[in-house]
């Protein structure tokens, strides 16, 4: 497998990144296959963040992988990295399942999990599962623990939780205007603060 | 310059979280402005980097194979370009001309597998989507299932509250109409014992008028005069007499103890004394149990008495005097 490795510097990584996704729209499987290998991980590790469901997250990444074969050719680089677009393609498709088995908990009547994501200590993951050496991974995290606690909490409701602004609103008891400055202020930073690492 | 709202709308629409209304004014702001066009990709991107905050996981070894396979049955990417063929020169023209026919019968081959395919591809995507709408249909019924099913037991909840009101409103009732019946009955008594209570008051106002009257007639306790007589004789020290007089009534009861028995041809003769007049009022003479030495006598003065001062009494021969003759026994008060 050859995920983007620790010592791939992010522009060099998303040009390889774009690369291989004009070539998988060109109909290549070695070129698939190993775009696989370098996003796999961070998208599944998404799916599952958001749906706390193994199962459906696999689910949600073999469509997403099905769909970035089919639409490789309609990838436009200048609309974001080929990884954001995959992100993309993944994130839409487990937000959809969320919502959807949401509508069937509300209509059952059954409560929702407070904690929106998978609850990181009782995932029901291995250990081996869970690790992770990747400097890609740390510097996010890290970037992400240097925003303020409010960022952070609007900002990942808003990317793994699968709500609404109102939604993210209510959920945080906050007003809706504060909760959209959370997310522009947190976004910019987290940008500035990835940027600055390259 | 970039303005915050447009800042606003990049960053949201990174996350996914703008209404089709900002998506398209994000959309047309982007394709106006070059410099907003980049962050927005930027900000894009920059969400993106989110995933790798989530907990890592590392997907199953299967589920590569599980998607290769599916690619193996899906269409080629729709700019996937086949490889540029190769000339082949030609010998001669009948080999040429055979390499002609080969290669109108491979392109006529080809176009058909191609045309085919195509169709093949063109049934399943129809396939998917006939899938995906049943699976739609079958969630929206499933959804409709459970609405229905969550009305159904709130509207039986409901009537069966509206059935437990509605015996308890009959329960209620009837003990009200039991209580009433029992007012009514109480009622009829009540009058009854009112009705009884004013005949004994009626009857206690007659008596009460009745007493009032006598009470008139005879005057008033107060008026009663009560008189202790101590003795006077020697022999008999323990002699006790009580008169009580009724100046309304013009009479008296006497109540005599421990007087001598008399002789034969003796009385004991009562006298009032009454200022008005110059010698006692005689009240009559009585003799006494000879055992007991007590007697009673009802008296009444032979004259009309305005005020008592004394009474006693003498002894007298039989049948009494008109003026007093013999020694006095009892005198007082």
């Amino acid at each position: 497998m050859s995920e983007s490795g620790p010592t791939e510097q992010p522009d060099k990584r998303h040009a390889v990144d774009a690369l291989l996704l004009k070539r998988v729209a060109a109909g290549d499987r070695a070129a698939f296959s190993e775009l696989y290998d370098r996003f796999s991980k961070p998208l599944y590790s998404t799916a599952v963040r958001i749906l706390s469901d193994t199962a459906e997250a696999q689910d949600v990444v073999h469509d997403a992988f099905v769909a970035l074969w089919d639409k490789a050719n309609t990838y436009e680089s200048s609309r974001g990295t080929a990884f954001s677009w995959a992100l993309t393609l993944t994130r839409n498709r487990a937000i959809d399942r969320l919502r959807s088995r949401r509508r069937r908990a509300e209509l059952l009547e059954n409560s929702a999990p407070s904690d929106l994501g998978l609850d990181e200590n009782s995932s029901g993951l291995s250990a081996d599962d869970s690790a992770d050496t990747s400097d890609q991974a740390a510097a996010v995290r890290a970037a992400v623990d240097s925003l303020p606690p409010d960022q952070q909490s609007a900002l990942k409701l808003a990317f793994f939780g699968g709500l609404t602004q109102e939604e993210i609103a209510a959920r945080l008891s906050t007003p809706l205007g504060t909760i959209k400055a959370r997310i522009r202020r947190g976004l910019l930073k987290l940008r500035e603060r990835l940027a600055a690492r390259q | 310059m970039i303005a915050e709202r447009q800042e606003e709308l990049a960053a949201l629409g990174a996350v996914d979280l703008l209404s089709p209304a900002e998506q398209a004014e994000l959309a047309a702001a982007a394709a106006a402005d070059p410099a907003f066009a980049v962050l927005v990709a930027s900000c894009r991107s920059t969400a993106a980097e989110l995933a790798y905050s989530a907990p890592p996981v590392v997907p199953p070894t299967h589920l590569k194979t599980r998607i290769l396979a599916s690619l193996s049955t899906q269409t080629t990417p729709a700019t996937a370009r086949p490889a540029r063929g190769t000339v082949i020169p030609f010998a001669s023209w009948i080999g040429l001309a055979a390499a002609a026919c080969f290669a109108l019968a491979a392109a006529y081959f080809g176009q058909a597998f191609v045309t085919e395919r195509a169709a093949v591809a063109a049934l399943r995507d129809q396939q998917t989507l006939a899938d995906l709408a049943l699976r739609g249909a079958t969630n929206q019924l499933e959804a409709e299932r459970l609405i229905s099913r969550r009305e159904l037991a709130a509207a039986s909840a409901k009537a069966a509250e509206s059935s437990g009101l509605v015996a308890a409103l009959e329960s209620r009732l009837a003990e009200a109409s039991l209580t009433a019946a029992d007012s009514a009955r109480q009622l009829v008594v009540s009058r009854e014992q009112i009705t009884s209570a004013r005949r004994e008051l009626t009857a206690r106002d007659q008596r009460v008028s009745d007493l009032t009257r006598q009470l008139a007639a005879q005057g008033t306790l107060a008026d009663y005069k009560i008189a202790t007589l101590a003795s006077l004789l020697g022999n008999s020290p323990q002699a006790l007499a009580v008169a009580v007089w009724n100046p309304a009534n013009q009479e008296g009861v006497l109540t005599v103890q421990k007087l001598p028995a008399l002789a034969a041809d003796k009385d004991y003769q009562l006298w009032v004394v009454d200022p008005q007049y110059p010698i006692p009022v005689d009240g009559g003479v009585f003799r006494v149990d000879p055992a007991t030495g007590e007697a009673r006598m009802n008296f009444r003065p032979n004259l009309p008495v305005k005020t008592v001062a004394k009474f006693a009494v003498s002894l007298e021969r039989k049948g009494g005097v008109p003026k007093a003759e013999g020694p006095m026994v009892l005198i007082g008060p």
